[in-house]
């Protein structure tokens, strides 16, 4: 009886769903309206709308800015999540030389290695910075910085030595910069309820098309730094410091 | 030629995804994954996605390398 009750309920869901994907435009095809609406008007106007000439940007920072807020509450969520499940140990844990569990081995860091990260290491930050600070003009953004950032944080972490680490977990840990991209989201939602009337609307005159770019670059700078902290955080916590 | 490149990165990548399912080390496995996504990066820029590329390459290749290790570390290594 159950197992025909499952049965049943599977049919009723599945069937529906088939006619649905069955009725749906062929994927790639160019008159698709895929292409022919949404995406044309995008490179049509995408560029004076959002002021963003990286439609990429446009896109992720104009038309479709909820989406972007979602997916950085996901990486902040999944931070807290992190957090909830792994406690930390100890205040500034000397876990650093023995990992807690007996998969990998402890190595010591080849001085080869250490030399080259230490030395490429100002400019991968500059090219962070370069990647945040310019998305909207060539590709890149928040999202890429934030991860280069947080990628350069965690092998800083292996490489150097507590001492002359320090500052990074500190940063890292800071509840302030974990929450910047939610943070800078907020702000630039109640922003652009005052101007606009709209959620995260951005004002349309020209006359405030420089406010409109610090808008954007707010919003970049929120989700770069704060994605940056959250992956440098999720490492730490993880590494059981 | 274009689509040959193409062909061939489709080739390793589903050859690298056979090598991390059939892997029973999981420090290797997640090596060749940091390798597939590498591969992907390519294949993203020859598509002309740049963004999506900087993207597979950050946190693809570095940042969930790295944190699935440390997370191995944490665990065991083998997969029984």
């Amino acid at each position: 009886m159950k197992r025909a009750l499952a049965a049943a309920a599977m049919v009723a869901v599945a069937v529906p769903m088939l006619v649905a994907v069955s009725a749906l435009p062929r994927p790639g095809a160019p008159d698709g309206p895929v292409h022919t609406q949404v995406a044309a008007r995008y490179l049509a106007a995408g560029a004076a709308e959002t002021g963003a000439p990286n439609l990429v940007t446009g896109v992720l920072l104009g038309y479709r800015s909820f989406d972007t807020f979602g997916e950085v509450m996901i990486i902040f969520t999944a931070l807290a999540a992190v957090m909830a499940a792994l406690p930390a140990t100890g205040a500034d844990g000397a876990a650093d030389r023995q990992p807690a569990g007996g998969g990998l081995p402890a190595i010591r860091v080849s001085p080869l290695v250490a030399f080259v990260v230490r030395f490429t290491s100002p400019f991968i930050a500059a090219f962070a910075l370069w990647v945040i600070l310019k998305g909207h003009l060539f590709p890149g953004g928040g999202f890429q910085g934030g991860a280069i950032l947080g990628a350069l944080g965690i092998l800083l972490t292996i490489v150097l030595d507590r001492r002359r680490v320090w500052p990074l977990p500190a940063v890292a840990r800071s509840r302030l910069l974990q929450a910047g991209g939610p943070l800078a989201f907020a702000v630039v939602a109640l922003a652009g309820l005052w101007l606009t009337g709209y959620v995260l609307g951005y004002p349309a005159d020209p006359a405030l098309h420089a406010v409109r770019s610090l808008m954007m670059l707010l919003l970049e700078v929120g989700i770069g730094f704060g994605g940056g902290a959250i992956i440098l955080a999720l490492f730490l916590r993880l590494r059981g410091d | 030629m274009s689509q040959l490149f193409d062909l061939v990165m489709l080739g390793l990548l589903v050859a690298m995804a056979v090598a991390v399912a059939r892997s029973r080390d999981l420090v290797a496995a997640a090596v060749i994954f940091s390798g597939y996504s590498l591969v992907l990066c390519l294949l993203w820029l020859h598509r002309g996605a740049p963004d999506v590329a900087m993207t597979e390459a950050a946190v693809g290749a570095g940042v969930t390398t790295v944190l699935v290790l440390v997370a191995i570390g944490r665990t065991t290594r083998r997969e029984k």
